[in-house]
C-alpha cells in the first residue's frame, strides 16, 4: 500500500466517498457534496464564459477597440436579463426568438439530409450497399434483412391504421427488430455503467491508496 | 417455497457487495486478456492513420466527468496515435465541462512524448504540432464557422493566445485543410458534426461514444457518415491495442486494465437476471 | 406586438439559418459567417447569465424562506462564488492577478475542477452501476416472446463484446457485432426516421409561427 500524500488526491477521494455514501441512504454528506458539485460546475462555466467568450468577442472589440457595431448584440443579449423584471419580461422572447430561429432554420436542411436522405440511401437495395458489408454474397442477405427490418419497424409505429392483416404481420416483425435493438442497447448500457464504477475504483485503489499499480 | 421467495427477493445490499467484489478483485489481482479488435474501431484507426502530412485532425473532446472512464482512454489512445504519426491536431470542446479534461489529456500525452524525445523535431510543441482551440458557444458556431475560417471562430485559443499568431493555424485555415474530425462524446455532438459540417462542407467524421448511446450511432456507421466508431471502454481498449501493436507507442492502457473487471461484472449481472427469472417462472408455475 | 415581434424574428432568423445551406454564393456565406461569429456567439454568452441568475435566485429564495435543506444553498452559493473568483481573477492557467498558489499547494481553477468536480461528477454516475444491477435483477423478466428476445439479445451482446465471448466461441463476438450491424440498425433507423420527420415538422411549425409554446404563457 502506498497511500498518496497529495492533499488534492485526498480531497478527490473524500468527494468520491461522499457520493458513494448514497448507497446506504440519502444523507447530509451526500447532499453537501451534491451542492458543492453544482457550485463548482457553475463557477468553472463562468470562468470560461468570461475568458473565452465575453472578453474576446464583446468586451475587447467594443470597449477596447471601439467597434460600435457590437452594441447591437450587446443590447439584444442583455434583453435576456429582462426575464427577472416582471413588467418587461416579454422582451426575453426577442433574443430567444433570434437564437432559436437561426438554430431551427439551420436544422431543417441538415436534418433532412443526414437523418432522412442519407439513411434512405443506406437502406435501399443497391450494389453499393451490398458491397459495403465486405461479406461477399452474404452482403445481399444482410441488406435485405436490413431493408425488411426498417420497413417493419416503421409499420409498427404507424398508428393511423389498425394493425391487422399484412400490416399486423409487418408490425409484429417490426417489434421483434425493436426488441433486439433494445436488448443490444441494454447490453451496452450495462457495460457503460460498470465502466464508470471501474474508473472510480481505479482512482481510489490506485491514485489514492496505491494498492493497484 | 421459501427458497423460491429468496430467489426473487435478494437484498439489494448483497447485490451491491457482490458487484463491488467482482469489480475490485480483478483490479487487485490483474490478468491480461486478449483484445479482439472489431471492424468499427479498425475503420477509425485506419481513417486517422491515412491522414496526409499537409492536413490536420480535429479532436472534439466532449466527454464530461460523468463519462470519463469510458472516453478518456479513447482520447489518450487517439492522441498517442496522432502524435506518433506526426499528425497535426486541433483540439476543441463544444461544451464547457470537457475543457478541463481535454487539457488534462493533451498535457499528459504531450509529456509522455516529450519525456522520450531526443530532438526538437521529435517533441510535441504547442502551436506547431497541436493547438487547443478551447470553446465557443453555442455548438453551432464552431461547427459551421470552421468551414469558412477557424481563426474567425476562435480568435483566441484556450490559453488566451491569439490564434492568428500560432504557426499551425497559418497552415490550417478551415475544413478544406482538415482530413478528419473525431468527436469523442457522451451525447449527440458526433451527429451534429455529420448534420452540419459534413453535409455542408464534406468533412469526414469519426466518433468515439459511450456504450449507452452506441446503438443509435450504428446507422451512421452503416451509411458511411462515420468513418469509424469506437464504443465505450471496450472500444477504447481495442484502440489501445491497435496503438500498442501497430505503432508500438507505450502508455498506460487504462481501458485494457479494466476488461477483466468488466467481464466478471457482466457475468454477475447475467447471473442475477437468470436467478430472478428462475424464481419468477417457478412462482408463475405454482400459481 | 409582444408576441408578433418575436414571431417575426423567428421567421426572419429561421430563413437566415436556412438559406446559406442552399445558396453557396460568397456573399451569403460571408454574411452568415459574420452573423454567427459576431452576433449569435454573444447572445449565447448572455444566455448563461440567465441560467446562472435563475439558479442563484432559486437558492437565495430558499435561504430567505428557510425552505427544505436551505443551509446547503449557502454551500452552493459560497462554492460558486469562490470558484468564480478564482477563475475570473486567477485566470485559466492560474496566471491572473489573483495568486493561486501557496508554496507548492496550487488552487487554480483547473486544479479545483479536476480534484473536486471530476470526482463528484464521475462518482454520481458510478452509482448507477449498482442501481442497474439491482433493477435488472428485480425487473427484467422474460414475460413474453418480445421480452425474451430482448434478454437473449442483451446476453449475446454482453458476452460477445468482451474477451470472454471469444473464449466461449470465436463466432460469438462476430454474432454480437452482426446484431449491432443489422437488426439494431434496422430498428434504430426506423425510429430515427420517425424522430427526424417529427423534428422537421416541429422546426417548420416554429419558424412559421404555428408552434408558439416557446413564447411562454399568459395572454400577452
Amino acid at each position: 500500500m502506498n497511500i498518496s500524500l497529495d492533499p488534492w488526491v485526498w480531497i478527490s477521494a473524500l468527494c468520491s466517498l461522499a457520493i458513494f455514501s448514497f448507497l446506504f441512504r440519502d444523507n447530509p454528506v451526500y447532499k453537501l457534496a451534491e451542492h458543492i458539485f453544482v457550485g463548482v460546475a457553475n463557477g468553472w462555466a463562468v470562468t470560461f464564459y468570461w475568458h473565452n467568450v465575453l472578453e474576446p468577442s464583446l468586451v475587447d472589440p467594443l470597449f477596447r477597440h471601439g467597434q460600435l457595431l457590437y452594441i447591437i448584440p450587446c443590447i439584444v443579449g442583455m434583453l435576456y436579463l429582462t426575464r427577472f423584471i416582471p413588467k418587461v419580461s416579454w422582451l426575453v422572447r426577442i433574443p430567444i426568438g433570434v437564437s432559436m430561429g437561426y438554430a431551427v432554420g439551420a436544422s431543417i436542411p441538415a436534418t433532412a439530409q443526414a437523418y432522412i436522405i442519407k439513411q434512405i440511401q443506406g437502406t435501399i437495395l443497391t450494389p453499393h450497399n451490398f458491397a459495403s458489408w465486405n461479406a461477399g454474397t452474404m452482403g445481399i442477405v444482410w441488406s435485405i434483412i436490413l431493408f425488411i427490418g426498417v420497413l417493419c419497424t416503421l409499420s409498427y409505429f404507424y398508428f393511423s391504421k389498425e394493425h391487422k392483416g399484412a400490416l399486423g404481420i409487418a408490425s409484429r416483425i417490426g417489434i421483434m427488430f425493436v426488441m433486439i435493438g433494445f436488448g443490444a442497447a441494454f447490453g451496452y448500457t450495462a457495460m457503460a455503467r460498470v465502466s464508470l464504477l471501474i474508473g472510480r475504483l481505479q482512482f481510489l485503489l490506485g491514485d489514492w491508496l496505491g494498492i493497484i499499480n | 417455497m421459501k427458497f423460491v421467495d429468496y430467489l426473487t427477493k435478494i437484498d439489494r445490499r448483497i447485490i451491491y457487495v457482490i458487484l463491488l467484489a467482482v469489480v475490485v478483485l480483478p483490479l487487485l489481482f490483474p490478468s491480461a486478456l486478449s483484445v479482439r479488435v472489431m471492424p468499427p474501431v479498425e475503420k477509425l484507426f485506419h481513417a486517422i492513420d491515412a491522414i496526409p502530412e499537409e492536413k490536420a485532425l480535429i479532436i472534439d473532446f466532449d466527454y464530461d466527468p460523468q463519462t470519463l472512464p469510458e472516453l478518456e482512454p479513447m482520447g489518450f489512445a487517439i492522441l498517442r496515435h496522432a502524435f506518433s504519426r506526426r499528425i497535426k491536431v486541433l483540439a476543441l470542446s463544444l461544451y464547457v465541462q470537457p475543457l478541463g479534461l481535454a487539457q488534462n489529456a493533451l498535457i499528459q500525452v504531450t509529456e509522455e512524448f516529450n519525456s522520450t524525445a531526443q530532438t526538437n523535431r521529435d517533441s510535441v510543441i504547442y502551436g506547431r504540432d497541436y493547438v487547443f482551440l478551447g470553446w465557443q458557444p453555442p455548438p453551432l458556431i464552431p461547427i459551421l464557422g470552421m468551414g469558412e475560417s477557424i481563426i474567425n471562430v476562435y480568435r483566441i485559443d484556450y490559453y488566451g493566445n491569439r490564434t492568428d499568431t500560432l504557426p499551425l493555424l497559418k497552415e490550417i485555415k478551415n475544413y478544406s485543410d482538415i482530413a478528419l474530425l473525431v468527436s469523442i462524446s457522451s451525447g449527440d455532438p458526433p451527429k451534429w458534426w455529420v448534420e452540419y459540417a459534413q453535409n455542408r462542407f464534406g468533412l469526414q467524421v469519426g466518433a468515439g461514444v459511450t456504450a449507452v448511446s452506441a446503438s443509435e450511432f450504428y446507422p451512421f456507421l452503416q451509411t458511411g457518415q462515420f468513418s469509424g466508431l469506437a464504443i465505450g471502454m471496450k472500444g477504447a481498449a481495442e484502440y489501445e491495442e491497435l496503438v500498442d501493436n501497430q505503432l508500438h507507442v507505450a502508455g498506460r492502457r487504462k481501458a485494457s486494465e479494466a476488461l477483466p473487471s468488466l467481464t466478471y461484472a457482466h457475468l454477475v449481472m447475467i447471473a442475477f437476471i437468470i436467478i430472478g427469472n428462475i424464481g419468477f417462472f417457478i412462482k408463475r408455475r405454482q400459481k | 406586438m409582444k408576441r408578433t415581434i418575436p414571431l417575426v424574428l423567428v421567421f426572419i432568423f429561421g430563413l437566415l439559418g436556412f438559406i446559406p445551406f442552399i445558396v453557396p454564393h460568397e456573399i451569403v456565406q460571408s454574411s452568415d459567417d459574420f452573423l454567427r461569429n459576431n452576433f449569435l456567439k454573444i447572445l449565447a454568452a448572455f444566455a448563461l447569465i440567465l441560467g446562472l441568475g435563475s439558479l442563484l435566485r432559486v437558492h437565495i429564495d430558499k435561504i430567505k424562506r428557510k425552505g427544505q435543506n436551505w443551509p446547503y444553498s449557502w454551500v452552493l452559493i459560497i462554492t460558486f462564488l469562490v470558484t468564480a473568483i478564482i477563475g475570473l481573477f486567477g485566470g485559466v492557467t492560474g496566471q491572473g492577478v489573483l495568486p493561486t498558489r501557496i508554496g507548492s499547494f496550487s488552487f487554480d481553477i483547473w486544479t479545483i475542477f479536476f480534484n473536486i468536480e471530476v470526482p463528484l461528477g464521475a462518482t454520481m454516475f458510478a452509482l448507477l452501476s449498482f442501481f442497474m444491477a439491482s433493477a435488472a435483477y428485480r425487473a427484467f423478466r422474460a414475460r413474453s416472446t418480445e421480452a425474451t428476445l430482448l434478454l437473449v439479445a442483451a446476453f449475446i451482446v454482453m458476452l460477445g463484446v468482451l474477451p470472454l465471448g471469444n473464449s466461449i466461441s470465436p463466432h460469438l463476438p462476430s454474432f454480437a457485432q452482426w446484431i449491432m450491424d443489422v437488426p439494431n440498425v434496422a430498428a434504430q433507423r426506423g425510429i430515427l426516421f420517425g424522430v427526424a420527420l417529427g423534428m422537421l415538422a416541429t422546426a417548420l411549425k416554429i419558424i412559421l409561427g404555428i408552434e408558439r409554446s416557446w413564447l411562454g404563457g399568459g395572454g400577452e
